[in-house]
């Protein structure tokens, strides 16, 4: 291939990754914030790894334990823990724009002194979102490296 | 410039180092509040930190109390990183000892520009700084030649501080800035030159 079209086609790959609004399918448009990813990818440089590939590998290997961090202080009854588990989760799902998750974790963190029958509904919701942002988070990735 | 970035949630903090290196900076990184203090109390403390308020072990607020005890001569530049909105939080920061604050989640472009304004304050600092240590080491050089000074009323050589005699010259170039070149003055000209040169040319002219 003439090097002018091998520039062409890296330029135009470049291109449609720095698309996020227009690719994003279904579920992931609503578990992740398409305008978020393209302020990320803005902030990405020509020439290094792709940012929110790092940003999504980091976040599924770090959220698990928060989200475990919060069913065990909920059984322990430990408030402060809770709302330092809930807290740290709503900020690098924010980051990312995984609003639902970041919005049960909001919740979780205002009603964590709260014992009753709310934390585990809250808790279900969160494996729920979790769940969600799971595969749409791996759907996105699964594009961006494609 | 040396920025010192603490941040426990690892995606908000690779993002927030990924803006600052993309700005020209060089990132000091620290995952909660114990690590930043330790940073920043060492000699060689990045002159701009942004740290998150609520961190495990010691939070953003305390390393900003800690950080306004050490008094260097430039004080860092801090902006604390708030998850709290409202007047409240914005004062418990600034009595903190913060110079600026930004609520999450941030708007980048905000963020860049408080970066620059802390950068030029702490350049300005900085600057300031060093005309503050002039202005001392000039100032102690006033010092040193104020007061009575024996002088001896024939030679008129000064008696230092080592009960030393030294001529006035070098008295004055050890206690100032000041620096000598050599001259004669017109009446010591007359009264004295004038004759040492008649009998130097008498003494080397040929005897007829």
């Amino acid at each position: 291939m003439p090097a002018d079209l091998l520039r062409m086609e890296d330029y135009l790959a470049k291109s449609l990754k720095r698309l996020p609004r227009a690719n994003l399918a279904g579920a992931a448009t609503q578990a992740i914030d398409p305008a978020v990813l393209a302020s990320l990818d803005e902030a990405w440089e020509e020439g290094e790894a792709d940012l929110v590939v790092e940003l999504i590998d980091l976040y599924l290997g770090d959220a698990p334990q928060w989200v475990e961090a919060m069913r065990t202080a909920a059984a322990a009854k430990d408030a402060t823990v809770l709302m330092r588990a809930a807290h740290t989760l709503k900020g690098s799902s924010g980051s990312l724009g995984i609003r639902q998750v970041a919005e049960t974790c909001r919740m979780l963190e205002l009603n964590c002194g709260e014992w009753a029958a709310r934390i585990e509904e809250l808790l279900q919701q969160l494996d729920r979102d979790f769940a969600t942002a799971r595969a749409a988070l791996a759907a996105e990735r699964m594009r961006r490296i494609a | 410039m040396r920025v010192l970035i603490a941040e426990d949630d690892m995606v908000s903090r690779r993002i927030l180092e990924t803006l600052l290196r993309n700005w020209g900076h060089e990132v000091v990184t620290t995952l909660d509040g114990e690590q930043a203090w330790q940073v920043m109390r060492a000699p060689d403390a990045p002159a701009l930190a942004i740290l998150d308020v609520m961190m495990p072990r010691v939070d953003g607020l305390e390393v900003c109390r800690r950080v306004r005890k050490l008094s260097p001569a430039t004080p860092p530049h801090i902006i604390l990183l708030t998850a709290k909105h409202g007047a409240r939080a914005i004062v418990e920061g600034m009595e903190a000892g913060a110079d600026d604050y930004l609520t999450k989640p941030y708007d980048r472009d905000e963020l860049r520009a408080r970066v620059q304004v802390g950068v030029r304050i702490v350049e300005l600092q900085t600057r300031l700084a060093g005309r503050v240590e002039e202005l001392e080491k000039a100032l102690e050089h006033v010092r040193q030649l104020q007061g009575i000074l024996p002088i001896c009323s024939y030679c008129k050589k000064i008696r230092g501080d080592q009960d030393y005699w030294q001529t006035v010259e070098s008295y004055v170039a050890d206690h100032s800035e000041a620096e000598f070149s050599h001259s004669i003055c017109p009446a010591c000209y007359e009264t004295t030159v004038k004759d040492q040169l008649a009998s130097f040319r008498a003494s080397v002219q040929p005897v007829v």
